[in-house]
């Protein structure tokens, strides 16, 4: 039998192995023990040898290379020059591979990085230990067990192979049971550093908020990855429309428009992603591939300009001078997304543990009826028969719009007006900058107690138990006739031209503004229903919830959640058909359906919420005590305030009442609701503030 | 040599073993899908350059499983649905050592089987969760390469998340 060191056939191995003449060589075994396994990459590169054929032109065996040399002796030197021909055998024979072969794997494949360490280097104390254990034994058999390992070394791929499955064969079970128990313990790979970053993205993706943070702890490799703006777009992405249970998160307008734009650029990001770029410079953002975008004058321009902008002007632009908005506008944009989703996230808790600092204004001298808050700037409307304007940084009064004879009982304002409902019988225009009342409808026959404006249509709901639709831009008029008692709350939807009004005849109805003609009527409240809000067309009513509950679970069980589970399955058969043509004819040629979903409130002590294309009421939040006069709802959270003075908010999609609160001492008559906090009015004569940002 | 019901077609891993596949159980991966409907027929062995035997076997034993599966409808489902449930064949498929579970994500990922990627890298994920980072460490040998002082300034950093 031919006993070449490349043709190494395993039934010569127990003779081998007994004897102590093979590997005679004279050098310092621990030298060589040193350099065979000394090498961190030594291993997986052996490995790389199988899928590259032999071929490691580009980066060899360096750190073994050295040292066995002196090994090399009459045994070992063949096997070696024959394998390691780059540094035994320097003139030997080669085998050429097409070069995009070698490209196409090290694209995506560690083991062609070397500059990636990926294995053994933090196995450094058990290499320690090896060592100890192998200066125990006898000068010889030290010799000889270096020897057989630096052939291991020295051997590619498939020899490895050979040689491990003659060393196995020879095992006894307790050895074998050795090997396996060890083994899973050795194959330990650095998944996100190892693999291309776009994958490690997706992985990073599918990670909670709290073990992403987590492992952005973990390496300097993994918070590159773990904190990049591609992870924390995408989180925030997710968290735009719909709430997490454990989080309770919620986007403002201003990111939800950033986050838009920049998603082309952050996909591109991820695709392109270079570690050492990211590590060393600047984080390339959206900047570089947005030139457009960039915040110079005439990108401010083109930005103000957009379609979706008139709701963001509205909440942030001209309520400050004009280089503060430039700031502010500039410090959004550029933030990195884990800093805006940190931010959400602690408002999302404060809400969700009611952790949050109340400011109290005072000043009226009757009940407060209405209110509405903008950025800095609050609004309230009184039996006192004056409107108060307050900052509502400083808490204090900015000035009083006199002129309603009477109590006011609803208001709304933008940039440039405000416009008050009040006993009187009156609408009046204000310039709530200057406090100057620019103009005063009449036109009701009682009280106007509600009112709400949307583009160039006034909707106000009065005593006299109707709705007068003011068209602003063809100056005409028309009245909406149905109910049967007052009018207490109207809302305009511009998008499908149609109207919601409450009533304390019990019902709830909506107008088609086209045909001035009620297209759907709401009926369940048992009370006078008080206020009547839409949610926003993004509001899902799902089972999201409790696919978020099983976040931080690593599990196959699906969604449980009886309640959600129910309203899914009540909804599904809804979600296929047209939204649009259930409202009649009208609504055939591509109209926008109305809101699909609207909450209630009314003197029954209970909030509902509908839906609109059925008319069914899907589900009744009962908590209060006594009528439930005031009403504000968002896609995470519903607020209500009710004659029992307290203030409860509710999530939307479960029915639970998150969180009582009390302080009012008169019923509370009011709500105003934005994403970080809420006001509320009562007919103590105070309002109160309840801001959530930490 | 086309039949058009059980096409066989005859793979070559990247260490050169030949395997016969069926075409649909073939056509799971886009990237083989792909270069059929762009070759009309292949006569020949396709060579698979960077995917191992054992890797193959193991990537066409899912696609054989999933064969009947409807066609993936792109990415939009999944990036609004942020859960790591993977099915229970599948779960049981992944459980290999962690090279394997590499292997499978870098062929999934070459061979573009876009359903295989995702439950791979939901395994990874799932092995992440919950998780300290020295945990993390533990589980895929990784080296803290921060200085305390870092450590300690990235907890902090950190801890909002921590509720």
């Amino acid at each position: 039998m031919p006993t070449t060191d490349d043709n190494f056939p395993s039934h010569d191995l127990p003779e081998r192995r007994r004897s102590d003449e093979m590997g005679s060589g004279s050098q310092d075994p621990q030298t060589s023990f040193k350099s065979i396994f000394g090498g961190p990459s030594r291993t997986t590169e052996a490995k790389e040898a199988e899928l590259n054929s032999h071929q490691h032109s580009s980066h060899g065996f360096g750190n073994v290379s050295n040292a066995p040399a002196k090994l090399a002796n009459q045994n070992v030197a063949p096997f070696l020059a024959k394998h390691i021909p780059e540094h035994y055998a320097p003139l030997g024979p080669r085998s050429i591979l097409p070069p995009e072969l070698n490209n196409a794997s090290s694209k995506y494949c560690y083991r062609h990085r070397p500059d990636l360490k990926c294995r053994r280097q933090a196995d450094e104390p058990s290499m320690d230990l090896l060592q100890r254990e192998l200066e125990t034994l006898p000068q010889t058999d030290q010799q000889s067990i270096s020897h057989v390992w630096s052939l291991f070394s020295a051997a590619p791929a498939k020899h490895r192979k050979l040689l491990l499955q003659g060393i196995m064969a020879q095992c006894c079970f307790p050895q074998l049971s050795y090997i396996s128990a060890t083994v899973r313990d050795l194959i330990r790979i650095d998944f996100l550093t190892a693999l291309p970053p776009e994958i490690a993205f997706k992985i990073l993706c599918y990670l909670d908020t709290t073990s992403l943070c987590k492992a952005a702890q973990v390496s300097r490799g993994w918070r590159a990855l773990a904190d990049d703006d591609v992870v924390w777009h995408r989180m925030c992405e997710q968290h735009i429309h719909r709430k997490c249970k454990k989080c309770g998160w919620g986007l403002p307008l201003l990111d939800r428009k950033r986050l838009h734009e920049s998603k082309r650029a952050i996909e591109l990001r991820a695709t392109t992603w270079d570690m050492d770029r990211t590590e060393t410079g600047t984080p390339p953002r959206e900047l570089s591939t947005e030139p457009q975008e960039e915040p110079t004058s005439t990108g401010k321009r083109k930005y103000d300009a957009s379609s979706e902008l008139s709701i963001v002007k509205r909440h942030c632009s001209s309520l400050g001078d004009d280089s503060e908005k430039d700031e502010d506008f500039y410090k959004t944009r550029y933030r990195p997304w884990k800093e805006v989703y940190k931010d959400r996230f602690k408002v999302g808790t404060n809400w969700k543990y009611g952790r949050c600092s109340v400011k109290t204004f005072k000043g009226h001298t009757n009940g407060v009826m209405c209110l509405q808050f903008e950025d800095n700037i609050l609004a309230t409307g009184s039996y006192d028969t004056t409107i108060k304007i307050w900052d509502t940084d400083t808490g204090e009064e900015l000035r009083t719009l006199r002129g309603h004879e009477s109590g006011i009982r609803c208001l709304q304002f933008d940039d440039t007006k405000l416009i008050s409902g009040s006993m009187d019988r009156t609408i009046k225009v204000w310039n709530w900058r200057t406090g100057e009342c620019i103009s005063t409808y009449t036109g009701h026959r009682g009280g106007v107690i509600g009112l709400h404006f949307d583009a160039s249509i006034l909707a106000s709901g009065s005593v006299d138990k109707t709705v007068k639709i003011w068209n602003f831009e063809d100056k005409s008029t028309c009245l909406l006739r149905g109910h049967t008692d007052w009018v207490n709350a109207v809302r305009v939807d511009m998008q499908s031209r149609t109207v919601f009004s409450a009533s304390d005849d019990c019902t709830v109805r909506l107008w088609d503004l086209d045909t001035k003609t009620c297209i759907r009527t709401f009926d369940g409240h048992v009370g006078q229903v008080q206020q009547v809000v839409p949610l926003p067309r993004e509001f899902e009513f799902e089972d999201h919830d409790a696919e978020c509950e099983n976040d931080s679970l690593s599990t196959t069980s699906a969604d449980t959640d009886p309640q959600s589970l129910q309203a899914s399955m009540r909804l599904a058969p809804n979600a296929t058909y047209s939204q649009s043509t259930v409202f009649g004819p009208g609504f055939e040629n591509g109209r926008a359906a109305p809101p699909r979903y609207i909450v209630t409130s009314a003197l029954d002590s209970t909030i509902r919420l509908w839906e609109t294309t059925t008319g069914r009421c899907l589900r009744t939040f009962f908590g209060h005590l006594e009528g439930v006069w005031a009403l504000g709802a968002d896609t995470l959270r519903i607020v209500s305030g009710a004659e029992d003075r307290m203030i409860k908010v509710w999530d939307p999609r479960t029915g639970k009442c998150e969180r009582t609160f009390t302080g009012h001492s008169g019923p509370v008559t009011c709500i105003g609701l934005g994403d970080s906090r809420f006001a509320t009015g009562s007919e103590d004569c105070e309002v109160r503030m309840y801001s959530f940002q930490s | 040599m086309a039949e058009t019901n059980t096409q066989e077609l005859t793979f070559t891993s990247s260490d050169g073993k030949n395997m016969k596949v069926p075409r649909d159980v073939a056509e799971r991966s886009l990237l083989i899908k792909n270069m059929l409907e762009d070759l009309g027929e292949a006569t020949e062995a396709i060579p698979i350059p960077n995917v191992t035997e054992n890797v193959l076997t193991k990537v066409l034993e899912w696609c054989t499983h999933h064969r009947n599966d409807p066609p993936t409808t792109g990415d939009e489902d999944d990036s609004r649905r942020k859960t790591t449930d993977i099915e229970e064949w599948d779960q049981k498929f992944m459980q290999v050592d962690q090279e394997m579970l590499f292997e499978i994500i870098l062929a999934a990922n070459y061979l573009d089987i876009k359903p295989l990627l995702d439950i791979g890298c939901k395994t990874v994920a799932n092995m992440i969760k919950g998780k300290s980072p020295e945990e993390i460490r533990k589980t895929f040998n990784i080296q803290n390469d921060f200085t305390p002082e870092e450590e300690d300034q990235i907890r902090r950093e950190n801890e909002w998340a921590e509720e």
